[in-house]
């Protein structure tokens, strides 16, 4: 009888030992090896799965030795018993870890295209009008009404319009972009010809990041396929055609209208607003600019219905988040989760508390832009009104926890060399606010800290937040504020 | 002809697939991939090749971090300095790189088998700290491990 093994391709198990495990395993008799998508519950990978009478059973953190043991059916969990996963409320990422992300079978099996056949059925004005009562927010970081980027798309005339995913997930911490691309390609592909069918786009671009090589491959893969079978091309339904455009490693090319100069070929430098791209963006064209995750979420609406997804969340914050969580908890990995649980549910009921031997410090939510929280704001709970009553931002969704060992003022002074090394200088409060502020923080760095330092950082915090293009600059200080407020007596 | 030469005379350059002016970065890109960097040298023979300026090709050449204008070691090792790997003390891997290549970050050993950088996220947060050496990614790393992922570069 031939055993079937599920080994995830995703680029976090292939970095624990995922290949290995395939290439060990390959030649041995009796086993058949399919490679998966990742379930995100990364601190389990390498995780090999079977199949069992009710649903795969897994076998945690695998070596090459490991085999005899799960050919045996010794030690197995099923998966379904995994707390980090049961706890989940799975929409987005219903597949991971079940699929194999280029086969289309699986992909249709599982739901896909559902999204798509309702869509044609409807006229452009009224998917927009799903997307408006769906509440979907821009998932990237802004979290614009979705349901208006559309509208506005669809209403501004022209002789071309394109749909432009981006896919440049630069904000430290988070993956989950890489996942769906790695994971489920035809699910962003299905959210992007939605779009190009609601607006009438006919060409998109996937901007991925150069550190995204297998994201990037799996993507070229996927187009390849769906044009083969009739889903993509002048001919089909959707008369559209997508490219992936690898970037070359600038964050603030996550910035929309920095994207879509870098996609001409450009600088990626940050262009005033207005107008908006949804009016005027790629080479003067209205163009749907939207993260991967937003895409990935649109078919799931149109397949289930807005009311479902404005069914989940809180008052202001509908649907799932995927939260990436990460640095020092015990358990590492994706929780995509209804909005409204707070800092420590995510923490302790998902990150499984903190790793062996740390202890909590303080947590950032957001990326490098993001805001840091120290144990008393543990209870903020997980939606954008919360956290913009706190002055934070969830971004795109990543949570890391430093421990008692982190150095406040090194990580400050991280930050802020991190915005001064990627502001594109379109600006001068970021430009120069970025270098002076790193300078000043080098100083305490450096044992030379003066006395109204810290009430210049504010001052030229300040300036960078009132007065800079974009969230660069505008949200720079906030990581290195939070930390001066929460432990002052670490800068000096 | 020069490699650049081969690589700007390909039909799908310059991509003019829909619009007047050409992809200098698409451009830059291909020519790095093929030839390991992007000499500037050869930036007056691209900006040529384009139709447009030397000013144009050298802005959007200095501007992307990922774009090299020399040639790197054979094997590119790139610490991750995102957010994750922080909080994981990444620090101490990226001494130890160090320390083993006696070379600092940005800077390539003398015998050019290897260029010691940083990435700004990887992506493989959840396995944090990670090292990429090439497209490879290599998650959980600690100054233990090192050593035998510089021997296992050939």
């Amino acid at each position: 009888m031939t055993r079937r093994l599920y080994i995830p391709q995703d680029t976090t198990a292939r970095a624990v030992g995922a290949d290995r495990l395939a290439r060990a395993w390959e030649k041995e008799r009796g086993v058949e090896i399919v490679r998966t998508s990742s379930r995100g519950a990364f601190y389990l990978e390498p995780l090999v799965e079977t199949d069992g009478p009710q649903g795969r059973i897994g076998w945690p953190n695998v070596t090459a030795q490991g085999l005899p043991k799960i050919l045996r059916g010794e030690g197995g969990t099923p998966i379904s018993d995994i707390p980090f996963l049961a706890k989940q409320t799975r929409a987005i990422f219903a597949n991971a870890g079940v699929t194999r992300p280029l086969s289309l079978e699986d992909y249709k099996t599982h739901g896909g295209f559902a999204g798509l056949e309702a869509a044609l059925r409807l006229a452009p004005e009224k998917i927009v009008e799903e997307l408006s009562i769906s509440k979907l927010r821009g998932r990237g970081g802004a979290a614009f009404p979705v349901g208006r980027k559309w509208q506005t798309a669809l209403e501004t005339h022209a002789d071309q319009k394109y749909v432009v995913a981006n896919a440049d997930e630069g904000d430290a911490g988070t993956y989950c972009d890489r996942m769906v691309m790695e994971g489920e390609p035809f699910r962003l592909i299905e959210g992007m010809l939605i779009a190009a069918y609601a607006i009438g786009a006919t060409k998109g671009y996937i901007y991925c990041r150069y550190e995204y090589p297998a994201a990037a491959a799996m993507l070229e893969a996927a187009i390849g396929i769906l044009t083969a079978a009739g889903y993509m091309g002048p001919k089909a339904a959707v008369p559209f055609d997508v490219e992936v455009f690898v970037g070359a490693g600038s964050y603030v090319c996550g910035e929309e209208t920095a994207l879509l100069q870098s996609l001409e070929g450009k600088r990626g430098m940050v262009q005033p607003k207005p107008p908006y791209p949804a009016v005027s963006g790629l080479y003067g064209k209205p163009t749907l600019v939207s993260n991967v995750l937003t895409f990935a979420t649109v078919p799931a609406i149109l397949a289930r219905g807005a009311a479902w997804h404005a069914s989940l969340g809180t008052e202001h914050s509908k649907g799932t988040i995927a939260l990436q969580i990460g640095g020092r908890v015990k358990q590492p990995g994706l929780a995509e989760v209804p909005f409204g649980l707070s800092l420590e549910e995510a923490i302790e009921q998902f990150g499984g508390g903190m790793a062996t031997g740390a202890r909590f410090k303080a947590v950032q939510v957001g990326g490098p832009l993001g805001s840091l929280f120290t144990k008393a704001g543990l209870k903020t709970r997980i939606c954008y009104d919360e956290f913009a009553r706190a002055g934070a931002i969830l971004g795109h969704g990543g949570i890391v926890v430093f421990d008692q060992e982190t150095d406040m003022l090194a990580l400050a002074r991280h930050f802020m060399a991190f915005t001064a090394d990627e502001s594109c200088g379109a600006c001068t409060p970021c430009r120069v606010g970025s270098v002076r502020a790193r300078e000043v923080l080098d100083g305490f760095v450096q044992g030379r800290g003066r006395p109204g330092d810290l009430d210049l950082l504010a001052d030229l915090g300040e300036t960078m937040k009132q007065t800079s293009l974009c969230a660069l600059g505008q949200r720079a200080p906030y990581p290195v504020l939070t930390a001066i407020e929460h432990f002052r007596k670490e800068f000096r | 002809m020069s490699a650049v030469a081969q690589i700007l005379s390909r039909p799908d350059l310059p991509d003019r697939a829909d619009r007047d002016a050409p992809n200098i970065l698409k451009t830059l890109l291909a020519i790095q991939s093929e030839v390991g960097h992007v000499p500037p040298a050869s930036v007056p023979e691209i900006a040529a090749a384009l139709g447009v300026t030397d000013a144009e090709v050298a802005g959007v050449l200095s501007f992307y971090p990922d774009l090299r204008t020399s040639a790197p070691g054979r094997h590119v090792v790139r610490v991750c300095q995102g957010e994750s790997c922080v909080a994981n003390h990444c620090g101490r891997v990226l001494k130890e790189f160090e320390k083993k290549l006696g070379v600092s970050l940005g800077e390539t050993t003398r015998d050019g088998r290897f260029t010691l950088e940083k990435v700004y996220c990887a992506g493989n947060c959840a396995a944090a700290p990670t090292v990429m050496i090439g497209e490879d990614v290599h998650g959980r790393v600690t100054p233990e491990k090192v050593g035998t992922l510089l021997k296992d570069c050939r």
